[in-house]
């Protein structure tokens, strides 16, 4: 108040040496001392020969043809051409629902931020499967009209990237809740769409193979180990002692023991453990095997989430008179899971690499597969060729499963500012 | 005053946590409609313990409490009804931080009380204006300072639209510029003849606003009485004690 206190100043945008250049930057990262520099260029060095001498065997010396010929196989496995059209519109309706879905969230963007309709991240994305639409299905020496086939499908989900980009606005947010419920939904059909059944004419699973058979195994797994996860982490911190022990004695006894014994194991004593027709034949009982591999980790992930939450929520929860049903269902749980996401997805993630183990049962899956055509005499000695196919393909659905749940994250995360 | 004019009435609350120790020992306490107490006493007194039991966030061995004329007893359908009907402040505002501010206020009145979301939000915020924060409504807690944070669980507890309001320390986590402003917000509550019982050692607020003080030690209360006689003329030993302490 007196006279003789300086006024307060008002903020000033950064000076330009703060806003470095590219270049300056560029040079402050790799060049800032001598021995920066040295190890900068060595390093450089020995990537650029590395990236020289792939792309040469790579677009040189490979020989693709192994891959060329056998993409159904790789794809689907041995399942019936007459009755591929199933694969092909549940391909389609999955692109669908993914553009929707896409588009609906940019044009809903959280209640407190402001959020752009096309961010950066899209696209590049879009760019990325444009690309991919393009490029890919030529070098595959796919026929024209599957050609044709992968770049309307790949249309169809920009289109509707773009459609419920646009126009999603208008559908009330509160309808909004129940998008995640068309994915559970998609599968259950996709289901029957692959093995038939309702009309539609049976596909044992022995026929199914390739990355479907993958992809399949993989989700299947995850979806059914998330609430066997849940269950059993809750379970572990029940007050009810007979409830405690049996998870424990789950977690333990599937922790304690390689994935490929409980998969051997699973061939011949799952038949008698769950009921008939749950297990039916060797492709179920794998299935089934890695669920519950599965579930007992997620359930450590989860219990980890539970244990962040802060008591004072939970009896923040209940003295507003939620049950404890409510509490954890409103308030523990969305905490608890939105903490275990990235250990959930490391889980999915290793979980999808460990369908490999599947060929060693005899399962014809990617790897399965791979063995199979590299075994055949016309393309011995390809093995670089199919094991880096393989490579790419699992990386490329990893990549996505990680993106994916970055992505999830940043929005789920209160405390993430808008950028 | 109506028929039973008595909100809280606490008889010989007897309280072992666990591991043996003996946390409350025969207290005593009465509270009535449109009261407001003030407990103080030194730190590990048992004061969080006592008015957590008020709505079963603690159990308690022997002795009777009865809130509002239902007795608290290990009925499940009891304890849920005394917890719609007490509020609690926190002194860590136990916000839930993955909501936003209205959706804190709403959660409690849809999902227990089955009210339509609407109507709920209107009268949130409603409860946000009376409490000096509506243009918060959309953010998250973690977007909020701690004084606009106690606020927001002050409104959160009135949603339920409680007889009872139980504050824990509810300014002990707040630095010391944001303290007016929530105590600012109980006096008003308090002037609107809301029964309260306040944990605080904010000796003004209890000054100004309690009808009568209460002095907890060692699991016991020492000494009632009305601010003016309590602050002035404290009748036992470990008050003079305590009072020389924090004044
Ligand atoms: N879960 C528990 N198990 C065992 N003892 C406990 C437990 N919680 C509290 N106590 C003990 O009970 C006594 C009373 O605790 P309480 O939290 O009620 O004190 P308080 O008066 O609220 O103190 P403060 O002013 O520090 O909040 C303390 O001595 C404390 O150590
Ligand atoms: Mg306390």
């Amino acid at each position: 108040m007196t006279s003789s206190s300086p006024p307060l100043l008002p903020p000033r945008p950064a000076p330009p040496s703060a806003r470095r250049s590219w270049r300056g930057a560029l040079r402050q990262e790799l060049f800032a001392t001598p021995l920066d520099g040295v190890i900068s260029v060595l390093l450089l060095a020995a990537l650029l020969a590395a990236g020289v001498g792939f792309w040469h065997w790579a677009f040189r010396q490979a020989q693709w043809a192994v891959i060329q010929a056998n993409t159904t196989l790789f794809a689907v496995g041995r399942y019936p051409l007459p009755q591929q059209w199933r694969l092909w519109l549940l391909v389609a309706l999955a692109a669908v629902t993914t553009g929707a879905s896409w588009g609906l969230l940019r044009s809903h963007p959280r209640a407190d931020r402001s959020g752009t309709l096309w961010p950066f991240n899209d696209l590049v994305a879009i760019a990325v499967l444009a690309f991919l639409a393009a490029w890919l299905p030529a070098a595959l020496k796919l026929p024209v009209p599957l050609q044709l086939r992968w770049w309307a499908i790949t249309a169809l989900l920009l289109v509707l990237r773009g459609v419920a980009g646009q126009w999603g606005g208008l559908v009330p947010r509160r309808l909004l809740r129940f998008l995640p419920l068309f994915w559970p939904a998609l599968y259950l059909f996709g289901m029957v769409l692959i093995a038939g059944g309702l009309g539609v004419p049976r596909v044992p699973p022995s026929e199914w193979g390739g990355l479907l058979l993958t992809l399949l195994m993989a989700s299947f797994a995850i979806l059914l180990s998330f609430p066997i996860g849940i269950v059993v982490a809750l379970g572990r911190r029940s007050s009810l002692p007979l409830l405690r022990w049996s998870s424990v004695l789950y977690i333990e006894f599937i922790r304690g023991a390689p994935l490929i014994t409980l998969l051997f194991l699973g061939q011949n004593i799952l038949g008698y453990m769950l009921p008939g027709g749950w297990a039916p034949d060797r492709v179920w009982r794998a299935a089934w095997v890695l669920t519950f591999f599965c579930g007992a980790y997620l359930a450590e992930a989860v219990r980890a989430g539970l244990a962040a939450v802060p008591v004072g929520q939970l009896e923040a929860a209940r003295s507003l008179g939620l049950s404890m049903p409510q509490a954890l269902r409103h308030v523990v749980l969305p905490q608890a899971l939105q903490i275990a996401l990235p250990a959930t997805v490391g889980q999915f993630i290793s979980l999808l690499q460990d369908t490999t183990l599947l060929s060693l049962i005899g399962l014809l899956e990617l790897l399965g597969t791979a063995r199979t055509v590299m075994a055949n005499p016309e393309f011995l000695g390809k093995n670089a060729e199919v094991y880096l196919t393989l490579a790419v393909l699992f990386w490329c659905c990893c990549a996505a499963l990680g993106l994916g749940s970055r992505a999830l994250e940043l929005r789920l995360n209160p405390s993430h500012s808008p950028t | 005053m109506a028929a039973s004019p008595l909100m809280i009435e606490a008889r010989g609350v007897q309280k072992w946590y666990p591991n043996g120790f003996h946390a409350l020992r025969g207290v005593d306490l009465s509270v009535s409609r449109g009261e407001v107490v003030v407990i103080m006493g030194p730190s590990g007194s048992g004061k969080s313990t006592f008015i957590r039991t008020f709505n079963a966030l603690e159990d308690f061995q022997e002795g009777t409490i009865t809130i509002d004329g239902i007795a608290l007893s290990n009925d499940l359908r009891n304890i849920d009804a005394i917890r719609c009907d007490t509020g609690m402040v926190f002194q860590q505002f136990n916000l839930f931080p993955h909501l936003t501010v209205l959706e804190n206020l709403s959660l409690a009145p849809v999902v227990v009380r089955k009210r339509r979301r609407a109507e709920v939000e209107a009268q949130a915020l409603g409860l946000l204006e009376r409490v000096g924060i509506a243009e918060q409504a959309g953010k998250y807690p973690g977007q909020l300072s701690g004084g606009q944070q106690q606020r927001v669980a002050i409104a959160r507890s009135l949603c339920m639209e409680p007889r009872i309001l139980l504050f824990d320390e509810p300014t002990s986590a707040l630095d010391p510029e944001m303290v007016g402003e929530v105590l600012e917000v109980m006096r008003a509550l308090a002037a609107d003849g809301m029964t309260m019982v306040v944990v605080t050692h904010e000796i003004g607020f209890a000054r100004e606003v309690a009808h009568r003080v209460v002095l907890m030690s060692e699991g016991q209360i020492v000494e009632a009485a009305a601010p003016t006689t309590f602050f002035t003329n404290p009748q036992h030993e470990r008050s003079r004690q305590f009072l020389a302490q924090i004044l």
